[in-house]
């Protein structure tokens, strides 16, 4: 065995000193600070556009008008006044109502409906026809809301196509846009038109990747292709599942407004008014009350983000999954 | 014998009575579900080359009557449409170039390990998900950065989606092996010559799902272009659409004869001026979804 | 071409992840993460090498190889500079490159993964390196085209890795490191993803490779031939130390431990529990399965230099080292397998299973077959000798 020789300069390694913590750092840094100039045009980005904004929210404590700067010499501080006023405001209980029925319903149907999608397309027999059904659920996804809410139009207008439908059977015509009951059903149910195939991608992705050898299995077990369903495809999801639910908890109150809004007629308006709709009239039209809005907003996100939390810390204790 | 018996009559496995009502129902259903997805699409093109008034009186529902091509000469004639179309692409393809700029490359470095304070970039930008300062912020900001009534109030705030950001990181985590970017390393390659030599032509499938992403997201909306325009000449398509398709049903009103008069004159150009403004999206969709349904699936390795 | 020296070098990866999804990523990350299964783990962290100083001379081919785990793939990572280091010094020739980029410390290296560029040709996977090293064209050309040769690759230098085979991507790999004659070529397990056959061709052409281009090669394997064919010198290491350093007949001739004894040589060599070392009046004699045999005249020296005192001692012999014959040892064989050339008997001795590799030439098969009971011995000279306590060899 040969003994282990000092290095070239046996002298000069004894003095080396480890090296620091502080030279390693700086090491670290110099090799790798490329990477903190491909990422600082996306910091400044989320740093303009969401943190500045975040900022901004202190304007809701305050009574503010349009131009004023947020922190100023002059700024005018009413705590939590704005909130105050929301909740006594009479909009406030038909806010919350018309606010948590649309997305409560939405939920309710709209969740559960593609998971079932996506179940029945991976038991479909054959996967040509299976991809093409694919294909054409997933198309209506690019249709942008204002043409979806023009179609409603043309659909259910008083001379659209449902009401020829309709009067041809002897019924009254009715402009659906106008009437306030109608619009729950239409928004949700077109929603779903909308969206159903393209949040079931995410399911179908997961199910392709249930072993196969699953399946043999529980086929030589005797189970039939509902079963298999049932007790292979189904648990495979149950993660994915759970990750979902928390999200669309998560953003439960964050119903799409944009689509509201497109919707809103003076008729339907007792339905239709949703608290982030409020803000919007509120804070950028007519006279704008710019710090009552926004606290109208925050009252809104926090209700959000407790939600969210509430979720997870519930997957968490039931089951393994939860975002973090 | 009997195992000579059995081998006779091998054919086809045989599906149970249960199996076969199985896929019969499921497939009923499923057939079913892409005709309601299916028939307004159809409706939409079948009304926009009929006869207005066929339409009207309820005659148009399985084929087109009287065919005639009237609506796409008098849409060609809307200027109001093309200007917005005009636009609507330039904002889009600005918004894919610096989208692409920003997302991309701050997606390859969020994926690396050694990025300096990593932690803290992924929590600085996980929050933004969960939590924003609502509309009213928003528009104070873009305000004071005096980006109000001009085109980059509409592109500027696009230009990175959080969302799409942590898809592209995971996609650089699950598809570019470790071994390769070492080995570039050693060749004697700098961060940056590792990204524009090795990552970006190895990840041409992310950058067309994040153009495919930002360009659909820009074509399609509406808000933004609606509160920080003025000027009806910078007017994106959806906002045209929406004075077309949504506007004039609001104010509805007055007795039954103007109405249908309105309707009669209308009609046409709601369904022309929905396809023309669908049709590149939907042409191009089928050619695409497969970037898309890959978009999806990259987002759902995080799970 | 130049030396390198390692002092000390040791690799800690700090305790920072602790959640049991963290880990589950990281193992899945690749070869490393797999690595540390079984390392030790202390306050500071995972310790995957430790008290690692090794001097490597100029054009001098080192290979280093130890069960997976044994932290080799890592120190061959701290010597590229893609793994820091946590403490100690690495030299190569002269310079102290231990905070230097990999590519500014002159190497190349070969991945097991071969990790071509899947976008590039061959060629362009080759020139790769010089054109960043802003080479003129002709010259990259020239580089290139000689490197192919010497591989027998050119025909395939229009070619994407993914049109080329196991073994040509192999060559390939081999052949973007040479292009640029490194001071130190590195080969991390390079052989591991080819097929038997392709392995052993492979193997010759690396021995060939290395008369034709001058660099100090360091090669890291799990596989105890390609050390034992390859290497002037070999290191073998387990749980992050380095157990011994030495030539292929040192380390097969006088393995340190149990540990390189058992790891060096196929089949394995057979070990004698319960075996004792006897001290009577200056002479030396080994106690096993009841007979007791004398040691020989060096041995005997080499014991008495030490001052060595009767203890328990586990006795380890070679497979090919077992004569059969009518002396000492009776053995009954429970497997024979007939390799051709050789015979290998797997037989039980007092309980124990032993191994002896005899020569085919002039034997009769039908007395050692299974059931047959044989009669062994082995020669006193050719007997390892390990203290039962620390596993140490006594010679």
């Amino acid at each position: 065995m040969q003994k282990v020789k000092n290095g070239p300069d046996s002298a000069a390694l004894a003095v080396q000193p480890e090296p620091s913590k502080a030279r390693k750092t700086w090491r670290r840094l110099r090799e790798n600070h490329p990477f903190l100039v491909m990422v600082f045009p996306a910091v400044l980005a989320v740093f303009l556009f969401n943190y500045l904004p975040i900022y901004g929210v202190l304007i809701a404590f305050q009574d503010f008008m349009p131009g004023d700067p947020i922190l100023g010499k002059y700024t005018n501080w009413i705590g939590f006044n704005n909130f105050t006023r929301f909740f006594t405001d009479v909009q406030f209980w038909p806010l919350m109502k018309n606010t948590f029925l649309l997305c409560i319903i939405g939920f309710v149907i709209g969740f559960p409906l593609p998971i079932i999608i996506s179940l029945m397309l991976n038991a479909m027999k054959g996967k040509r026809m299976s991809k093409t059904l694919q294909t054409i659920f997933n198309g209506p996804h690019f249709i942008s809301l204002v043409v979806l809410v023009g179609m409603l139009n043309l659909f259910f207008g008083r001379y659209g196509l449902v009401n020829n439908i309709a009067a041809s059977l002897g019924a009254e015509r009715v402009s659906y846009s106008l009437e306030a009951s109608a619009f729950r059903p239409m928004y949700i149910l077109s929603s779903n038109w909308q969206d159903f195939g393209w949040s079931a991608i995410i399911y179908i992705a997961a199910l392709s990747n249930v072993d196969p050898g699953q399946h043999e299995a529980a086929i030589l077990d005797g189970a039939s292709r509902f079963q298999r369903v049932i007790h292979v495809d189904l648990p495979a999801i149950m993660p994915m599942i759970s990750v979902m639910l928390i999200m669309s908890i998560g953003g439960l109150m964050g119903v799409g407004y944009e689509k509201a809004l497109l919707m809103q007629t003076d008729g339907n308006l007792e339905v239709s008014e949703l608290i982030a709709t409020y803000v919007y009239k509120q804070g950028l039209t007519g006279v704008p009350d710019q710090g009552y809005a926004t606290a109208i907003g925050l009252f809104n996100s926090v209700i959000n983000v407790v939600l969210l939390i509430i979720a997870n810390t519930t997957s968490k204790k039931f089951s393994e999954n939860s975002l973090w | 014998m009997s195992v000579k018996q059995e081998t006779k009559k091998r054919g086809p496995i045989k599906l149970g009575t249960g199996d076969k009502v199985f896929y019969a129902i499921n497939g009923l259903f499923l057939g079913l579900m892409a005709l309601i997805v299916l028939y307004p699409l159809y409706f939409i093109i079948i009304a926009a080359i009929s006869d207005p008034d066929a339409v009207l009186a309820g005659k148009v529902v399985l084929y087109p009557v009287q065919i005639t091509m009237d609506g796409f000469k008098r849409i060609l004639q809307e200027k109001s449409i093309w200007t917005g179309y005009l636009n609507t692409i330039i904002y889009t393809v600005l918004t894919v170039i610096l989208s692409l700029v920003v997302t991309i490359p701050a997606g390859w470095a969020l994926s690396r390990k050694t990025l300096p304070g990593k932690k803290f970039l992924m929590i600085y930008f996980i929050i933004p998900m969960f939590f924003g300062g609502g509309l009213i912020p928003f528009y104070n900001v873009m305000s004071s950065l005096g980006l109000v009534g001009s085109m980059w109030a509409i592109i500027l705030p696009s230009v990175l989606s959080v969302w799409n950001l942590f898809m592209t990181k995971t996609f650089f985590e699950s598809s570019i092996p470790d071994g390769l970017i070492e080995a570039a390393k050693i060749d004697g390659a700098g961060e940056y010559r590792v990204f524009t030599s090795l990552v970006l032509p190895l990840s041409k499938a992310i950058l067309a799902v994040m153009a495919l992403y930002y360009a659909i997201g820009q074509w399609n909306s509406y808000f933004n272009a609606m509160i920080f325009l003025q000027e009806e000449t910078k007017y994106p398509l959806q906002l045209v659409l929406k004075e077309i398709l949504i506007a004039s049903e609001n104010t509805t009103g007055g007795s039954g004869e103007t109405i249908l008069e309105q309707y009669r004159m209308a009609n046409q150009i709601k369904y022309v001026s929905v396809i023309v403004s669908s049709a590149p999206v939907l042409c191009l969709y089928p050619f695409v979804q497969k970037y898309f349904s890959q978009g999806v699936m990259i987002g759902s390795l995080k799970g | 071409m130049a030396s390198l020296t390692l002092k000390d070098i040791k690799k800690v990866y700090p305790n920072t992840e602790s959640s049991p999804k963290k880990k589950k990523k990281k193992q899945q990350a690749e070869e490393p993460g797999k690595e540390k299964a079984n390392l030790q783990i202390t306050d500071e962290g995972v310790v995957a090498v430790q008290q690692f100083s090794l001097d490597i001379a100029d054009r001098e081919f080192i290979v280093l190889v130890g069960p997976s785990g044994c932290g080799k793939s890592t120190t061959l990572r701290m010597i590229a500079g893609l793994e820091e280091i946590s403490s100690g010094q690495l030299y190569i020739g002269d310079r102290l490159v231990n905070d230097v980029a990999p590519k500014d410390r002159d190497i190349a290296m070969v991945f097991q993964s071969y990790a071509l560029y899947p976008h590039m040709t061959v060629y362009d996977n080759m020139a790769f390196s010089l054109k960043l090293k802003k080479m003129k064209k002709d010259e990259i050309d020239k580089k290139v085209r000689e490197a192919a040769e010497i591989l027998d690759i050119t025909q395939y230098l229009d070619r994407k890795p993914k049109a080329l085979s196991g073994g040509q991507r192999q060559r390939v790999a081999i052949g973007r490191a040479i292009v640029r004659s490194p001071q130190v070529l590195l080969m991390d397990e390079p052989l591991s993803n080819l097929d038997a056959k392709l392995r052993n061709q492979m193997r010759a052409e690396i021995i060939k490779l290395r008369q034709k281009i001058n660099t100090t090669f360091i090669y890291v394997t799990h596989d105890q031939t390609e050390a034992m064919t390859l290497g002037d010198r070999i290191v073998i290491m387990k749980d992050g130390f380095i157990q011994q350093i030495g030539t292929p007949q040192e380390v097969f001739n006088h393995p340190i431990n149990l540990f390189v004894a058992g790891f060096i040589g196929t089949p394995q060599m057979n070990f004698f529990n319960d075996c004792k070392l006897v001290e009577k009046d200056g002479k030396y004699t080994v106690e096993v399965l009841g007979s007791s045999v004398e040691l020989s005249p060096a041995q005997q020296k080499a014991l008495k230099a030490k001052g060595q005192r009767s203890c328990s001692i586990v006795l380890g012999v070679r497979p090919v080292h077992m004569t059969l014959d009518d002396g000492g040892f009776t053995g009954k064989i429970e497997v024979s397998e007939m390799m051709g050339s050789e015979l290998h008997l797997h037989m039980t001795v007092n309980g124990s299973d032993v191994v002896a590799i005899i020569p085919t030439v002039g034997i009769d098969l039908e007395a050692h077959s299974i059931g047959k009971t044989v009669r062994f011995s082995f020669k006193p000279e050719l007997m390892h000798i390990f203290d039962t306590a620390t596993g140490m060899n006594l010679l």
